[in-house]
C-alpha cells in the first residue's frame, strides 16, 4: 500500500520537532510530579506519571506511524464514519462516563482511561476537509456554511455537555482556520464572525455555567478573588515572574515543587517550565511550537489537493488554538480553563491524538506528489 | 479560475504564518516583561510565599525566694497566629478564624492591625494561649485556613499569686512607645517584657533571646523543609533575697487585722530585703496574655489602688518614728548629750507659740532614753529647735529619709525631708524657724515611704552603715549562682557609738518598758521600735470633709523595729493605713519577726491569733503622739 519511496518525502525534521517537544514535557512531568520523599523511598525516583506518559509517547508514534500509513484521501473518503464513531464515544461518555472534579470527560477501557474529546478535532478536520475539497468555497452560500457548522456544532454540544468547554470550544478554530484559507469571502468570514459576536451575550446567559462565568470574570479582576479563582492566575505569573533569565533549575522551582501552582503536571506546566528553565527556556519552547506550526503550514502549501490543504490547516489551527491559549493562560495572561498544551502537559489520550494529528499532518506532506 | 483560488489559498497561508509568528514573538514579549523586567518583584513574591520565619519564644528566666521556692515560673500555651501572605485575603481568614474560635474578628482585626509594621513573613499572634477546643477547631480548618499556624510559647506563671506581686511586677506585650524609648534594647514588636517590679527591673537578664526557626511551607501552609534553626536562649536564673514565709506572714497578717498598707523587712547586715508588702495587693497571672480592657480599668479605678507599690511608693507622713532621725542628728552634731534632760510639762512655747505634748499631764523630766520611750514631743521640740531645719535635714538624709534608697526596683518615689533650700526652691520663701518645731516629731512638710524608713532602722540597728536595699541574692548566669554583694550607700554615721546606743536602747524601752510598742514584744528576742502616726488630714480639714467616711480620715499608725536588739537581723517598717494608732501596726511587724525567728531555729511556723485585736475607740485616746 505504500510506496517506498514515500519515506524519502516524510519531513524528519517537523518529526524531530515534535518528539523533542514530547520528550521536554516527559521532563517537565517528572519536575511536576516529584517528590522527594518517594524519591528517597524509591530506587529508581521517577513516579507513575512519568512512566504513563512514556507509553503513551510510545503508542502515540504507532499511531503518528499509522496515520502516516494510510493515505489521507482513503481518510478523508470515510470521514463520515470516523466522525460517527467518536460522536458516538462522546455520547457513551456522556452516558458512562468516568466523573471526575465535576465533569465526566472519560472512559474506562480495560483498564485505562480514555479521554475522547480530545480526539474530537481529527474528524472535524477530516469530514470538513472532503466537505470544502469537493465544493468550491468561492461560491459558497450561506445554506453550505450552515451544513458545515452543523458538523461542528454537533461534536461542540456533545463535548460542552461533559462540561469541557474548553475542548469544545478548540472546534471552533478547525472550522475557522479551514474556511479562511478555502478562501470564504472575507464578508461572509465577517458575518460568521458578527453572528458569534452577536450570540456570545446569550451564551454567557445560557451556556456557560457559573463556574465558567467566574473564571471571566475573574480573568477581568483577579483581585477580586484572590483566594479563589485567581488564586491560580496570580500564582502562575507569580510562578512564571520568579523564574527570571536563566530559571530555577530543573526540579529547582518552588511555585510548582510546593504546590502553590494546582495540576502543574497539567494545564500548568508551562508555568513550571518558565520557572524552573527561565526566559530562555520559554524562548526555546515557542521557537520549537512556532517551527511546528510553519512546518505544518509548509505542508499545507505543498499539499497536492485542497483535501489535503484543507485537512493539514483544520489539524493545525486545533493545535496552534491550543498552544497559544494554553501558554498565554500559564503566564497568567488568559483565563484559567482547562486547556492542556499539547504535547507537554500531562495526559495519554491527548498526546495519542497529537501525534496522530501531526501523522496526517505528514501524510499529507508525503503524498504531494502521488495521485 | 483554479489559479486565481490557489493564490487566494497561497496568499491566506501567508496571512496564517505571519499571524502565527506575530502571536509567538507578542507571547515571548510577554514572558520577557514578567520573567527579566518584572523578575525580581515576582522573585520576591514567591520567596515570600514559601518561607516562613517561626519565631521560637525563650523562656523567661525561672525566679526562687531564698530559700529556693519558685516565685515565677513558665508553662507551655498555644498561641493562635496569621502569616500575612500576598495569596490569602486576610479578611476572609479573620473572619473565618473568629468563627471557628469563637472570638470577636474585631479582636483580630485589632491585633493584626497593631502589628502592621512585623514583616510578612512573620506571623502575627491573633489569639494568645488558645484553648484546646480553639486549637482543634484551626487544626480542623487548616485547608480553609493555610496561613494560620499554632505556635507553642512559653507564659509566665506566678504560682504565688498575689503574693509578693508589687515585688515580682508583671509582664506584657511591648507597647510602641517602649520600642520607640528603648531603641537600642533589641526588641520587637509582639515581644513580652517586664512592665513594672523585678520583671521590668531586671528583664535584660530575665528576657532571655528568642529563636527562630526558618522553614520552607506548601502552599497549605504544611513545612516542607526546616532550613536553619536558631535555638532560643533561655532567660537567666534569678534567686531573691525574699523569703516567701516572711512575706506571706506580712501580707496574712494584714488580712487578718483588717489593715492595708505595706511592710518592709531588711537584713540590717546585708541589706537583703526579706518581705516588700504592699497590701492590697493584684495576681499578675492575669497580666500574662494580656489582660482585658475591664479588668485593667478595673484594678485602675479601684480606690484601694492595688497596682501601687506603697512600700516604695507611698509617701506618708511619717510622725514620732522621725524622732529616731532627730535624735540621731542631735547626738552626731554633740548638740546634746544622751543625758541630756528636759522638763516637760505637757507643752512648751517656742518663737512665740505654743507647742502641746501629746501628754496633757506632761512627762517630768525626760533624758534621751525615756524621751524616745515616752515618745516625748517637748524633748524633741527642744532637740530640733537647738539643731535648726538644716542639720535635722542632713542627718535624715544620711540615715536614708527623703533619699533614694537604691532599691532595685522601678518607679521608686522619694520622700521629702525639708530644708532652708528646699524651701526657697519650691515656695520661694525662706524658712521659718518655728516650723523646724513640728518637724522635730515629724509633722509638717515632711513625708517619708515605708522603705526609706525600714532603711534608717537597718541603719541605726547595724551602728549606722548605710546599705542598699537589694533584692537580687544570686544570678545564674548559665555557669551556676553568682551572689549579688551587699553595697553600701555611703560611708559610716559619725555618731559617738555610745550615743547610738542609747537611742537603741531609747527604742528598746518603747517595746519592752512603758512605751507604746508593747504589742511588738517577743518572748525571747529583745525587739528594739517605735511608733508612729502620720496624720491624714488636719482638724481643720477633717471638718471641711464631713461627708467622706469617718475611717478614711483616720490617722495612719507606723511601726518600725528591729531584733534582737544588741545583734540585729531584721529591721523594718509596718505601715498600718488608717490604722490611727502605731501600735496597732506592731502585731504585723511582731508576726513577721516570729515567723522569721521561728525559721532561723527550724521551729513550726506560728499562727496568728485567733482573735484579732480590733481598735477599742476612744479607749486609748491619750495613748501614743
Amino acid at each position: 500500500m505504500i510506496d517506498h519511496r514515500l519515506y524519502r518525502h516524510i519531513d524528519w525534521l517537523l518529526v524531530a520537532a515534535v518528539v523533542l517537544l514530547a520528550i521536554v514535557g516527559l521532563a517537565m512531568i517528572y519536575s511536576t510530579t516529584y517528590d522527594p520523599m518517594a524519591a528517597t523511598r524509591a530506587r529508581i525516583p521517577i513516579g507513575p506519571r512519568v512512566w504513563t506518559q512514556a507509553a503513551a509517547l510510545v503508542v502515540g508514534l504507532v499511531v503518528m506511524a499509522a496515520a502516516v500509513w494510510i493515505d489521507y484521501r482513503r481518510l478523508t473518503q470515510n470521514a463520515l464514519v470516523l466522525y460517527a464513531i467518536v460522536a458516538a464515544m462522546l455520547l457513551c461518555v456522556l452516558l458512562l462516563g468516568v466523573t471526575a472534579g465535576g465533569a465526566r470527560r472519560w472512559l474506562s477501557v480495560g483498564g485505562f482511561t480514555l479521554q475522547p474529546s480530545a480526539f474530537a478535532t481529527i474528524p472535524l478536520a477530516l469530514v470538513l476537509a472532503a466537505y470544502f475539497g469537493e465544493n468550491r468555497l468561492t461560491a459558497w452560500k450561506g445554506s453550505d456554511l450552515a451544513v458545515a457548522g452543523a458538523f461542528v456544532a454537533g461534536l461542540f454540544v456533545l463535548i460542552a455537555r461533559q462540561p469541557d468547554l474548553g475542548s469544545a470550544i478548540t472546534l471552533l478554530p478547525v472550522f475557522l482556520g479551514m474556511v479562511f484559507v478555502a478562501g470564504l469571502r472575507l464578508r461572509l468570514l465577517g458575518i460568521v464572525l458578527a453572528m458569534g459576536l452577536v450570540l456570545s451575550p446569550v451564551a454567557w446567559k445560557y451556556a456557560l455555567a457559573d463556574y465558567q462565568r467566574a473564571r471571566i470574570v475573574t480573568f477581568l479582576d483577579p483581585g477580586q478573588d484572590p483566594l479563589g479563582a485567581g488564586y491560580q492566575q496570580i500564582q502562575a505569573r507569580i510562578t512564571v515572574g520568579s523564574g527570571g533569565l536563566t530559571g530555577k533549575g530543573f526540579v529547582q522551582g518552588t511555585q510548582g515543587q510546593y504546590k502553590f501552582l494546582p495540576v502543574a503536571h497539567n494545564d500548568f506546566i508551562y508555568s513550571v517550565l518558565a520557572e524552573e528553565q527561565g526566559f530562555l527556556g520559554v524562548l526555546a519552547t515557542l521557537g520549537l511550537y512556532l517551527f511546528v506550526m510553519l512546518r505544518s503550514i509548509e505542508a499545507a502549501r505543498l499539499a497536492k489537493d485542497r483535501t489535503g490543504a484543507y485537512l493539514v490547516i483544520g489539524l493545525l489551527s486545533g493545535f496552534a488554538f491550543q498552544v497559544v491559549y494554553n501558554i498565554t493562560m500559564s503566564a497568567g495572561l488568559a483565563p484559567v480553563k482547562g486547556l492542556t498544551l499539547p504535547l507537554m502537559s500531562y495526559g495519554g489520550s491527548s498526546l495519542i491524538a497529537t501525534c496522530a494529528t501531526f501523522g496526517l499532518i505528514l501524510n499529507v506532506r508525503m503524498r504531494r506528489f502521488t495521485n | 479560475m483554479l489559479i486565481e483560488e490557489r493564490s487566494t489559498q497561497t496568499l491566506r497561508l501567508s496571512v496564517l504564518k505571519w499571524t502565527l509568528t506575530t502571536t509567538f514573538v507578542v507571547l515571548a514579549v510577554c514572558f520577557w516583561y514578567l520573567q527579566v523586567a518584572q523578575h525580581t518583584r515576582f522573585l520576591e513574591t514567591a520567596e515570600n510565599n514559601h518561607r516562613r520565619t517561626l519565631a521560637l519564644d525563650a523562656p523567661r528566666g525561672v525566679v526562687f525566694d531564698r530559700g529556693g521556692r519558685l516565685l515565677v515560673e513558665n508553662r507551655y500555651a498555644r498561641n493562635i497566629s496569621i502569616v500575612r501572605d500576598q495569596a490569602h485575603d486576610l479578611e476572609r481568614t479573620s473572619d473565618l478564624l473568629a468563627n471557628v474560635t469563637g472570638t470577636s474578628p474585631d479582636a483580630i482585626r485589632e491585633a493584626l492591625a497593631r502589628n502592621r509594621g512585623v514583616p510578612n513573613y512573620r506571623p502575627v499572634v491573633v489569639i494568645r494561649d488558645a484553648t484546646l477546643a480553639q486549637v482543634a477547631a484551626v487544626m480542623a480548618h487548616r485547608y480553609e485556613l493555610p496561613n494560620a499556624v499554632v505556635e507553642q510559647v512559653p507564659v509566665r506563671e506566678y504560682p504565688a499569686h498575689a503574693a509578693a506581686a508589687h515585688v515580682l511586677g508583671y509582664v506584657g506585650e511591648v507597647s510602641e512607645l517602649q520600642l520607640t524609648r528603648q531603641k537600642d534594647a533589641g526588641l520587637r514588636l509582639g515581644d513580652i517584657i517586664g512592665q513594672t517590679g523585678l520583671e521590668r527591673q531586671y528583664n535584660r537578664l530575665l528576657m532571655g533571646n528568642a529563636g527562630a526557626q526558618f522553614v520552607r511551607v506548601n502552599s497549605l501552609g504544611r513545612e516542607v523543609r526546616v532550613d536553619r534553626t536558631v535555638d532560643p536562649v533561655s532567660g537567666r536564673r534569678v534567686q531573691l533575697t525574699i523569703d516567701l514565709d516572711v512575706q506571706q506572714a506580712a501580707e496574712k497578717a494584714f488580712a487578718h487585722y483588717g489593715y492595708t498598707g505595706a511592710a518592709v523587712a531588711l537584713d540590717p547586715n546585708t541589706g537583703e530585703v526579706l518581705a516588700l508588702a504592699s497590701v492590697p495587693s493584684f495576681d499578675p497571672n492575669a497580666f500574662v496574655n494580656g489582660i482585658d480592657h475591664a479588668a485593667w480599668r478595673a484594678l485602675l479605678t479601684d480606690p484601694r489602688r492595688p497596682l501601687q507599690n506603697r512600700a516604695i511608693q507611698g509617701r506618708y507622713s511619717p510622725g514620732s518614728t522621725f524622732k529616731i532621725a532627730v535624735a540621731t542628728a542631735a547626738l552626731g552634731e554633740g548638740v546634746v548629750k544622751p543625758s541630756f534632760r528636759v522638763q516637760c510639762a505637757g507643752g512648751a512655747s517656742f518663737h512665740g507659740r505654743y507647742f502641746r505634748c501629746w501628754r496633757r499631764g506632761g512627762h517630768g523630766w525626760v533624758d534621751m532614753r525615756r524621751a524616745i520611750e515616752q515618745s516625748c514631743n517637748v524633748y524633741f521640740y527642744t532637740l530640733g529647735n537647738r539643731l535648726g531645719i538644716d542639720r535635722i535635714h542632713k542627718w535624715a538624709t544620711r540615715l536614708g529619709l527623703g533619699a533614694t534608697s537604691g532599691i532595685d526596683l522601678p518607679h521608686v518615689v522619694r520622700g521629702i525631708v525639708p530644708s532652708t533650700a528646699w524651701k526657697k526652691l519650691t515656695t520661694g520663701q525662706r524658712w521659718y524657724r518655728g516650723e523646724t518645731i513640728s518637724v522635730a516629731i515629724g509633722q509638717g512638710p515632711v513625708s517619708v515611704t515605708p522603705i526609706e524608713l525600714a532603711v534608717m532602722m537597718s541603719t541605726i540597728a547595724n551602728g549606722g552603715t548605710r546599705l542598699v536595699p537589694h533584692l537580687l541574692k544570686a544570678v545564674d548566669e548559665g555557669r551556676g549562682w553568682r551572689p549579688v554583694p551587699a553595697q553600701a550607700a555611703g560611708p559610716v554615721l559619725d555618731v559617738p557609738p555610745p550615743a547610738l546606743e542609747a537611742v537603741r536602747r531609747g527604742l528598746w524601752l518603747v517595746v519592752n518598758g512603758a512605751g507604746t510598742g508593747g504589742r511588738g514584744r517577743l518572748e525571747h528576742y529583745d525587739v528594739a521600735g517605735k511608733t508612729g502616726t502620720a496624720q491624714v488630714i488636719s482638724v481643720e480639714g477633717a471638718e471641711r470633709a464631713g461627708e467622706q467616711t469617718a475611717r478614711d480620715l483616720r490617722d495612719h499608725g507606723w511601726f518600725v523595729f528591729f531584733a534582737p536588739a544588741d545583734r540585729p537581723q531584721i529591721a523594718g517598717v509596718v505601715f498600718a493605713e488608717h490604722s490611727e494608732h502605731g501600735y496597732l501596726a506592731a502585731p504585723i511587724a511582731k508576726y513577721m519577726m516570729q515567723v522569721f525567728f521561728a525559721k532561723q531555729e527550724r521551729r513550726p511556723l506560728p499562727t496568728l491569733p485567733p482573735t484579732p485585736a480590733l481598735v477599742a475607740d476612744g479607749a486609748t485616746g491619750d495613748l501614743d503622739d
